[in-house]
């Protein structure tokens, strides 16, 4: 044998070593990340983005709510069925003009380090909330306590808020005027305790995994940003959780979201692209979770500028609305529609149907071209709208939808998109005539018919005034009883509809993928699923 | 020598400040901030939130305190990631854009000289054919349709490998392919054209009127001057690589820095924006001022010439 042939033999031989150890290590990558979740105790969600923050003060994103609740319980919480329970407070009383409540907190409870926690930590958290320094962007969410937004306006000190604790298991709230939706308000992450013993010794940091400390289910074990967000089960909790760890991926990417639960890499994501939503009806029923969301989707009319000052021109725009031919022809997507501006699945509330809708078509429309003439427009001189919304294909679509249904009236709409930031952005100042606007709220209808009192601030885009409406929504407010509050507010809802400040369209759909095997999922209102309440079968 | 590398530097220092200032401004000229979003802000929260960040100061004055942060090495608190120092998120992100930008520019490199060539050697015939089309579609179809394709078919049809996040080298495999696509394309054309060059030199005649081996012949006397334009093209290509995958770490949902550009700038969140565009532009400026001192060691007249 020549030395040539003898070196490419030695060759060939290491080629094919090279080869199998290039197998053997790729194979044993492909088990190690099959291995490395034990069945049943860990569970890998999909959460529709990166949250910005931990910070229960610092928080502004639902995705991040959705992770918050995990990791701590307030007065009150959540049930498995999204209803509203106690929480770390065990009973409360309120006084009979409804501005003192006392809660009474649960014994021996303890952070998720062992330290015990006292209604001292919701004094400070209530307080740094307020505290300008925190530059809490949620903080308005408590300014129902007295003096909330004149500590946090920095007109008062800390100290004059409305909270007090007489003992370390008694929490005094005091508020501003009666608010009977305090139990629901307190759901929020800005009402949850904060371990004061853990700020105050780590400042800002103390969102960071090592100095973490918290009071629900889970604690936060890692965070690798945009990678995941890892939570263990709190050893100090009651009772343990069946799951023990939980990974939340930052999937914004809709397509991603669908590719990795399909490839079986995730056990539930929060949505998916609307165009895979049938076939996900006929292969995907046992994964499939489809619900509405507490929300309402609206057109808004700028009524500080002509012409849509006049409420004839608001009316007759309203009058060829058709939120049905919008979500179920169009969009398709699982959104709901929607003929009044509080949801009808807000509870002890009798929504208001938009007036035009007791009409048909056919009346709507003449109606409609009358008082557009009435209001001085013809043929000759038509109506000129840009109507505005925002960057997306569904949007879009809902856009040229409504402009479809104004042009039988001669309207002539034009469309300007915008994404998120700016066009809000300019609704806020008022730089538009009629755009798309949206609400996800709370379960109460004084939280929808808030953004059409005048004082409300740049939140009421259209800049709706009307001395009626906002006397009626005054009055409800001084209400402490629930049931004449809610009496008051409808009468209020009636004058505002009549008058077509807004013209509801729709509540969002959501369309979740789960995990057949995952028990104790429930379609809820508010769309929330706390970990704790869920067992995943092997 | 020296002084040709010395202007070099002062020119790539004055472009990387250049990029600094007009991102800066920029940035502030676009429409909205950094904390509009659907939620109200009270007049009184958005101050407690400007005077946070030092945005209640006039720009002028924003601009300093900017630079003299960068000039300590540091890049700021980022406005909405608000757990993290942007250099945190920078360190956290950029190991992951760049394993993936090594791997595709190996893949691309690769792939590129090995289907050129052989793509070269056969000018005319049906291979020849074949592997220039394939390239010539690979260079038109762009990254944000072919990686959704990948996944499809890799990863939710066969099962094969990840449909994106990370884990493990195999996670990786997807996003680099379909980030070197482009690129395997472009090399492939180039090493192609430069073999059916090389191969009518006279030298090339000469070695095979003597008998020379095929293989001995391609090794040694024409891969070496068919592959200099790649040499040259391999430059821009890695910056281009290690700072391009904002669109496949999207699909891919891979946690590099490419993903933190895009929603940044939507969240109109300036330090984080600026902290990426300062490595990257980094990134771009320093591999030119490599391709540019190569060039010079290679080629005299461009020492002389400056």
């Amino acid at each position: 044998m020549s030395p040539s042939r003898k070196r490419v033999d030695c060759n060939r031989t290491s080629l094919r070593q090279r080869a199998v150890a290039l197998a053997i290590v790729i194979f044993s990558l492909c088990a190690s990340a099959a291995s490395v979740a034990q069945p049943g105790t860990v569970l890998r969600l999909g959460n529709p983005g990166e949250p910005q923050t931990l910070d229960p003060h610092r928080y502004n994103l639902r995705l991040e709510e959705t992770l918050l609740t995990d990791l701590f319980i307030g007065l009150t919480t959540f049930a498995a069925d999204g209803s509203t329970i106690p929480g770390v407070a065990s009973s409360w009383q309120v006084s009979d003009d409804g501005l003192r409540w006392t809660f009474n907190l649960r014994p021996d409870l303890t952070w998720s380090d062992g330290q015990p926690l006292t209604a001292d930590d919701f004094v400070f958290a209530y307080q740094r909330l307020q505290a300008p320094a925190t530059a809490a962007s949620l903080a308005y969410f408590m300014y129902p306590l007295k003096n909330a937004a004149a500590v946090n306006a920095g007109k008062m000190p800390v100290e004059a808020l409305g909270v007090s604790a007489p003992d370390s298991r008694t929490l005094i709230l005091e508020l501003e005027q009666p608010y009977p939706h305090l139990l629901e308000r307190l759901l929020y992450p800005t009402a949850y305790p904060l371990p004061k013993h853990a700020i105050e010794t780590h400042g800002d940091s103390w969102v960071k995994a090592e100095n973490w400390v918290s009071n629900g289910a889970y604690r936060l074990q890692e965070w690798r940003p945009q990678a995941y967000v890892h939570l263990v089960a709190n050893a100090h909790f009651n009772p343990a959780p069946a799951i023990t760890e939980v990974f939340y991926y930052p999937l914004a990417n809709e397509q991603t979201a669908y590719n990795r639960y399909r490839a079986g890499e995730v056990d539930a994501i929060a949505t998916f692209p609307s165009g895979e939503l049938d076939y996900a009806r006929r292969e995907l029923t046992a994964d499939l979770r489809t619900s509405v969301q507490l929300s309402i989707m609206y057109l808004v009319f700028n009524s500080r500028v002509e012409p849509f000052s006049d409420a004839r021109v608001r009316e007759a725009l309203a009058m060829m609305m058709q939120p049905e031919v919008l979500t179920d022809k169009v969009q398709r997507s699982g959104n709901v529609a929607s003929r009044s501006f509080v949801p009808a699945m807000v509870s002890d509330y009798q929504s208001v149907p938009g007036p035009q809708y007791q009409l048909d078509l056919a009346e709507r429309l003449s109606r409609g071209k009358a008082l557009l003439a009435e209001a001085g427009f013809s043929p000759d001189r038509p109506l000129e709208i840009t109507l505005r919304y925002i960057s997306g294909a569904e949007a879009k679509r809902t856009a040229l939808t409504i402009a479809a249904f104004w042009k039988p009236l001669g309207v002539k709409t034009q469309l300007h998109q915008a994404e998120l930031k700016v066009h809000f952005a300019d609704l806020r100042q008022g730089d538009f005539q009629v755009a798309q606007a949206g609400w996800i709220g709370e379960n109460n209808a004084e939280h929808y018919l808030s953004l059409l009192v005048s004082d409300t601030g740049d939140v009421n885009y259209g800049g709706f005034a009307d001395d009626q409406f906002d006397a009626m929504m005054a009055s409800a407010r001084q209400e402490a009883d629930l049931d004449e509050r809610n009496r008051l507010l409808r009468v209020a809802d009636e004058r505002a509809v009549g008058l077509y400040p807004v013209v509801p369209m729709y509540s969002l759909g959501v369309r979740r993928l789960v995990n057949p095997k995952l028990r104790g999922w429930n379609n809820t209102p508010r769309d929330v699923h706390p970990v704790r309440f869920l067992s995943l079968e092997p | 020598m020296t002084r040709y590398l010395s202007i070099r530097l002062l020119l790539t220092l004055i472009t990387f400040w250049v990029i600094v200032t007009a991102v800066f401004f920029l940035l502030r000229l676009a429409p909205g901030g950094p904390f509009d979003g659907e939620r109200r802000l009270p007049p009184e929260v958005e101050q407690n939130l400007r005077a946070a960040y030092n945005l209640d100061q006039p720009l002028p004055r924003q601009y300093l305190n900017y630079l003299l942060m960068l000039g300590h090495g540091d890049l700021g608190p980022s406005f909405k990631q608000k757990d993290f120092s942007v250099a945190e998120l920078v360190i956290s992100g950029l190991p992951v854009s760049l394993t993936v930008g090594v791997m595709a520019l190996v893949m691309a490199l690769t792939g590129g000289i090995v289907l050129g060539t052989w793509a070269g050697l056969n000018t005319g015939t049906k291979t020849d054919l074949l592997i220039m089309g394939t390239a010539n579609i690979g260079l038109a179809v762009p990254a944000i349709v072919v990686a959704p394709l990948l996944a499809l078919i890799f990863a939710v049809w066969l099962g094969w490998l990840p449909a994106g996040g990370t884990g493990g080298p195999l996670h990786f495999l997807l996003p680099a392919t379909a980030l070197s696509l482009p690129f395997i394309a472009a090399i492939a054309r180039l090493t192609r054209g430069s073999v059916a060059e090389t191969l009518q030199e006279p030298h090339i005649t000469t070695a095979m009127s003597k008998g020379l081996p095929r293989q001995r012949i391609i090794r040694r006397h024409v891969l070496p001057i068919a592959l200099l334009p790649v040499l040259s093209y391999t430059g821009p290509a890695a910056a281009a690589l290690l700072t391009g995958s904002v669109v496949v770490e999207q699909i891919f949902e891979l946690p590099g820095i490419g993903r933190y550009f895009v929603q940044a700038a939507l969240n109109r969140d300036y330090t984080l924006v600026m902290g990426v565009v300062i490595v990257y532009a980094a990134f771009i400026l320093l591999f030119n001022l490599l391709v540019d001192v190569c060039y010079a060691r290679l080629d005299p007249r461009i020492r002389l010439r400056s």
